[in-house]
C-alpha cells in the first residue's frame, strides 16, 4: 500500500511493469503505442520503472529500434517531442528479435524479463501487448504459455492486451478466446477497442447517469429512435484494399466499435463502476438484439453497398471495385446500414439504426437520439407546423461534443417555429486536449482497470449477431443484393428506404 | 491612477455593462461565447488591471470564463467606480472564433459593500465562482464574501504573516462548507507529490519507507511554505508525528515514525526552483526528486546498491498565472490540502 497515492488521481493506480509488444516493428507500435507511452511520460503519468520490450522478427539492435521509434514520435506525438523525456524513456526501451513461433525466442525473453525483474528487486509485473497480424495470435499465446510467461510471480501480475480483430466470425472468436483464456485468466485479458478510449465514449455514461434530466427520458416512451453513424471520407488508400476485402464494413467496424457504442447508449445503469459491473450491463444489450437469422430478415433489415466512382472533397475517386488490391468482382461491402431492435422492456419498439460507409462526404462518428414529437395540440395548425422533434447528438469524432436540438419561436409578431441547436464542444469548453485513446487504455491496462475493454462474452455475442448477416450474404442460396452509391454521396437509396419504412430519415451530418 | 487602459477594453457606464456586452456580441455572428465559470481576479496593486487582462487573454485559450477584474485603490478617499468591457477571442479548429467576456472594474474610496455588490451583480448565473485573491488578504475579505465563492485561490508565498492569514482562512472555511481553498504554494508541490507517489509504487522504495532516516528539502527562500506543505503531506500520509513543537522559522524538524526518528532539514537556496530537491534516505536506499529549472523537468530516482531506476516528469511552472491554469484543469475539492492544513499550520507557527 502506497500512502502517497491518496487523492492524487481519481483512477486506478498504474504500477511499474515490463511491457512486451509483439509486432514491435509495425505501424501500430510506431504510430500509436510508443507515442502514447511517451505522452504518458510527458504528463508524468507513466510509472517510474516501466520497461518496454519490442518483440519482432526483423533483425534490429536496441539502438536501431529506439531511433526508428524516435523518428516517428517526432512526427506524430500530440505533445511534440522533448529530447530529455525521450532519452529517459528510450533508456528503458529494448528490442528482442525472435520468430513468433520460436520457443527459444520466448525462453530468452523470459530470461531477459527475469533479469529486469531482478534489477527491480525481485518482483515484476508484465503486460504483453499483441499488436502483430492476427494470424500470429495463436502462436504467440501458446509460446507465452510454454515459456511460463503467462504466470505471474507472487504479488505481481501478468496481463495480455489483444488488438482487434477478435476473430473473423463466431467460431474463430471462440477459438481465439479459448486460446487466450487457456493462457491468461479472463480477468487478465484486455481486448482493446480504441473507440472506448475516446473522451465522448467515456462521457456517455456520465451524460446518462450523472445528469438527472436525461435518464427519465431514456426509454421507449420518449425516444422515437437512435442512429449511430460512422462516416469516412476515405477509400482504400495506402493498400488498405487487401485487408478490407477480407473484412468489409460490417466486420471491420460494426461488430466491434459500433456495437460497443450501441451497448453504452442502450444499457441499464450498472450497479457500480467496476469493470464487470459495466460490462455485465453492456453484454445484456448485445444479447437482447433481435437476431436477423434468415436471408429474408437480413434483406429486410440490412443494406450493404459498394461505392462507384465519384467525387470526395472535390477530388475524383475510383469506385470500390476499381481500387488497389480489390477484386473487380468483389462482394465485400464498403457500406452497411443495419436496423436493430433491442428486445428489452426499456427499448421495446424503438429501432436503432447503424450505418457505416467509406467514401462518404465527410469523416464523422456520432450517436443521435431522436425524441418523440411533443403532442401536436397547440402548434400543429401553424403554417409550417412544428419543425421536427428534439435530437440529442453525441459526437464521437472529430469535434467531440454534444448538441441538443430544440424548437424555438422565431422573433416577430407572428408565431413561427424553427429548430435551434445548443452546442457543447470539448475543444472550446475545455482547453486541455483530450489524451489519445491509446494513452488512456494503456494506462488502464497497467492499472488493472478493464472497464473500457471488451469482455469475452461481449465479443462472442456481437459475433453471434453479425454471423447471421454474413451467412445470409455469403452462404445463402438467395443472398440479399449488393447496392451501389456514388462516392461522395451519403450512401445508397436502399439505406434511405430502410429507415423510411419506419417513418424516419437519416440525420443530415 | 490606472497605468494602461489599452488592453482592458471599452469604458462603459457601470449600469450599462450587460447591455454593452450584448451589443458587443451582436456585432459579429461568427463568434461563439463560451463560459465554464466566473473568474474574479482581485488586486489592490496599482496597474493590475492591464496585467490581469493580459493573463486572462492567455488563460481563456484553455479555460472559457466570464472574467471580472477588480482593482481597488485604497489610497484615494474619493469614491469612484469605472468599468470596461472586452472579449478575448481565440480561433478553434482554424475557423470558429471562441470568445470570453471580460469586465474590468476600478474602485476607489471606501469599497467593501460596493465591491461585493458590483461583482455579484455581474456574475454569469449557474456557473461556479472562482476567486483569485492577489497579495495579502485585506479586511475586504469577509466571511460574507467567502460564503459565495466556490474556489478561492491565494498564494501564501506572497504573505508577510502566513500563520495569521491561514487562521482567518480556516475560519472562513469553517463558516462556508462549500469553499474550496487553493493555495498556489500547494499547487507548486504537485509534481513532487505525484513523483513521490510514483516512486513509492516501486517495491524497492516501498520496502525502504518504514526504514526512513532522513529527509532533505531544498527550496527557494520565497517558497518556504511549499517546502512546509510538502513536509506536512509526507508526514501525514506516512503517519509520522513531530517529536516537538517547531520554533518559528525552524529549518530542522524531527518526526517519530514506527522505524525510529526521522531528521528533516529544510535548505533555502536562492538559485533553487520553488521546490528544488527532495532527498529521502533509508539505509542504502535513496529516493529523490530534483527539479531542473532550465529544462523544466523533475528527475525522479531510486538508488540502492543493486537497483537504479529513473524517469523524468514535467516540473510545476513558476508563474502564478500558469499555476492557476493548471489548477483549473485539475479541479477537484482539494480535500487532501484540507487534511494536511492543520499539520502545515503546526509547522508554520
Amino acid at each position: 500500500m502506497n500512502p502517497f497515492r491518496e487523492d492524487l488521481v481519481s483512477r486506478s493506480r498504474p504500477e511499474p511493469c515490463s511491457i512486451v509488444i509483439f509486432g514491435a516493428t509495425g505501424d501500430l507500435t510506431h504510430r500509436k503505442l510508443v507515442p502514447a507511452l511517451y505522452n504518458l511520460a510527458v504528463d508524468g503519468e507513466l510509472p517510474t520503472g516501466v520497461r518496454i520490450i519490442g518483440f519482432a522478427r526483423r533483425d534490429k539492435s536496441d539502438e536501431e529500434f529506439r531511433s526508428g521509434l524516435e523518428e516517428l514520435n517526432k512526427k506524430v506525438s500530440r505533445s511534440g517531442h522533448d529530447d530529455e523525456v525521450w532519452s529517459h524513456l528510450a533508456e528503458n526501451i529494448f528490442y528482442h528479435k525472435s520468430e513468433f513461433n520460436d520457443a527459444d525466442g520466448y525462453k530468452s525473453l523470459a530470461e531477459r524479463l527475469d533479469q529486469i525483474d531482478e534489477e527491480r528487486g525481485g518482483k515484476g509485473n508484465r503486460l504483453f501487448y499483441i499488436a502483430s497480424a492476427p494470424e500470429f495470435f495463436d502462436d504467440i499465446l501458446i509460446q507465452l504459455k510454454n515459456a511460463g510467461l503467462n504466470e505471474a510471480k507472487d504479488g505481481c501480475w501478468a496481463r495480455v492486451i489483444v488488438e482487434k480483430p477478435f476473430g473473423t466470425d463466431l467460431a474463430t472468436a471462440k477459438h481465439l478466446n479459448e486460446v487466450v483464456n487457456s493462457t491468461f485468466h479472463e480477468s487478465a485479458t484486455y481486448r482493446i477497442d480504441h473507440y472506448l478510449g475516446k473522451e465522448t465514449a467515456q462521457n456517455l455514461m456520465v451524460l446518462r447517469f450523472a445528469n438527472a434530466i436525461f435518464e427519465p427520458l431514456w426509454n421507449s416512451r420518449y425516444i422515437s429512435h437512435m442512429q449511430i453513424t460512422c462516416a469516412e471520407n476515405l477509400g482504400m488508400e495506402g493498400g488498405r484494399g487487401g485487408y478490407y476485402e477480407k473484412s468489409g464494413a460490417l466486420r471491420d467496424m460494426v461488430q466491434n466499435h459500433l456495437l460497443q457504442l450501441l451497448s453504452l447508449v442502450a444499457m441499464e445503469p450498472p450497479t457500480d463502476l467496476s469493470a464487470d459491473g459495466v460490462r455485465d450491463e453492456k453484454v445484456k444489450v448485445i444479447r437482447s438484439l433481435r437476431q436477423w437469422d434468415t436471408p429474408e430478415k437480413v434483406a429486410e433489415n440490412v443494406v450493404r453497398a459498394q461505392y462507384t466512382a465519384g467525387h470526395v472533397d472535390g477530388k475524383e475517386v475510383l469506385g470500390y471495385r476499381q481500387e488497389d488490391r480489390v477484386s473487380p468482382e468483389s462482394d465485400t461491402e464498403a457500406y452497411v446500414a443495419v436496423r436493430l431492435l433491442i428486445d428489452t422492456w426499456r427499448w421495446s419498439g424503438v429501432p436503432f439504426y447503424i450505418r457505416m460507409g467509406k467514401q462518404l462526404p465527410k469523416k464523422s462518428t456520432e450517436i443521435s437520439v431522436h425524441f418523440k414529437d411533443a403532442p401536436n395540440v397547440l402548434f400543429g395548425a401553424l403554417t409550417g407546423g412544428v419543425p421536427g422533434g428534439n435530437v440529442l447528438v453525441i459526437r464521437i469524432q472529430p469535434d467531440e461534443g454534444i448538441s441538443l436540438r430544440m424548437v424555438s419561436k422565431i422573433p416577430g409578431t407572428s408565431l413561427r417555429l424553427e429548430p435551434v441547436k445548443m452546442d457543447f464542444h470539448y475543444s472550446t469548453s475545455f482547453g486541455k486536449g483530450s489524451p489519445e485513446a491509446y494513452e488512456r487504455l494503456l494506462l488502464d491496462a497497467i492499472a488493472g482497470d478493464a472497464t473500457l475493454f471488451a469482455r469475452r462474452d461481449e465479443v462472442e455475442e456481437a459475433w453471434r449477431f453479425i454471423d447471421h448477416i454474413e451467412h445470409a450474404w455469403h452462404q445463402s442460396d438467395n443472398p440479399p443484393p449488393m447496392a451501389e452509391y456514388v462516392a461522395g454521396s451519403w450512401g445508397p437509396k436502399e439505406a434511405d428506404d430502410l429507415i423510411k419504412k419506419d417513418g424516419h430519415d437519416w440525420r443530415r451530418l | 491612477m490606472i497605468q494602461d487602459l489599452s488592453d482592458i477594453g471599452m469604458e462603459v457606464p457601470v449600469s450599462g455593462i450587460e447591455k454593452e456586452l450584448r451589443n458587443l456580441w451582436a456585432q459579429d455572428e461568427a463568434r461563439t461565447n463560451a463560459s465554464l465559470m466566473n473568474l474574479v481576479i482581485y488586486s489592490e496593486k496599482k496597474g493590475s488591471l492591464a496585467e490581469n487582462s493580459a493573463f486572462i487573454r492567455c488563460l481563456t485559450q484553455d479555460h472559457a470564463c466570464r472574467a471580472i477584474l477588480v482593482e481597488i485603490d485604497r489610497s484615494i478617499e474619493e469614491k469612484s467606480l469605472r468599468a470596461w468591457i472586452t472579449t478575448h477571442c481565440h480561433l478553434a479548429n482554424g475557423k470558429k472564433s471562441i470568445c470570453c467576456e471580460q469586465v474590468a472594474f476600478h474602485l476607489t474610496g471606501r469599497v467593501t459593500g460596493r465591491f461585493r455588490n458590483t461583482v455579484f451583480s455581474h456574475l454569469d448565473s449557474d456557473l461556479p465562482l472562482v476567486f483569485w485573491w492577489q497579495g495579502e488578504l485585506s479586511d475586504i475579505f469577509t466571511e460574507r464574501l467567502a460564503s459565495v465563492i466556490d474556489r478561492l485561490i491565494v498564494d501564501s508565498s506572497s504573505w508577510e504573516q502566513p500563520a495569521a492569514t491561514f487562521d482567518r482562512l480556516t475560519e472562513a472555511m469553517e463558516a462556508s462548507s462549500k469553499l474550496i481553498l487553493q493555495d498556489l504554494a500547494w499547487t507548486r508541490t504537485w509534481q513532487f507529490r505525484v513523483g513521490v507517489a510514483g516512486l513509492f509504487d516501486d517495491p524497492v522504495a516501498q520496502a525502504a519507507l518504514p526504514k526512513m532516516e532522513s529527509i532533505r528539502i531544498v527550496h527557494h527562500p520565497k517558497h518556504r511554505n511549499c517546502a512546509l506543505q510538502l513536509l506536512a503531506w509526507l508526514s501525514i500520509q506516512a503517519g509520522w508525528n513531530p517529536t516537538a513543537k517547531p520554533e518559528k522559522g525552524a529549518t530542522k524538524f524531527s518526526f517519530a515514525a514506527k522505524g525510529g526518528e526521522i531528521a528533516i532539514v529544510l535548505e533555502a537556496d536562492p538559485n533553487s526552483a520553488a521546490l528544488g530537491e527532495l532527498v529521502m534516505s533509508a539505509g542504502e536506499t535513496t529516493v529523490s526528486l530534483k527539479c531542473n529549472k532550465e529544462s523544466g523537468m523533475v528527475l525522479r530516482k531510486i538508488e540502492s546498491p543493486m537497483y537504479h531506476a529513473s524517469s523524468v516528469s514535467p516540473a510545476d511552472p513558476e508563474p502564478a498565472t500558469e499555476l492557476i491554469a493548471l489548477q483549473l484543469s485539475r479541479g477537484g475539492k482539494n480535500s487532501l490540502f484540507k487534511k494536511i492544513l492543520p499539520r502545515f499550520r503546526e509547522l508554520l507557527s
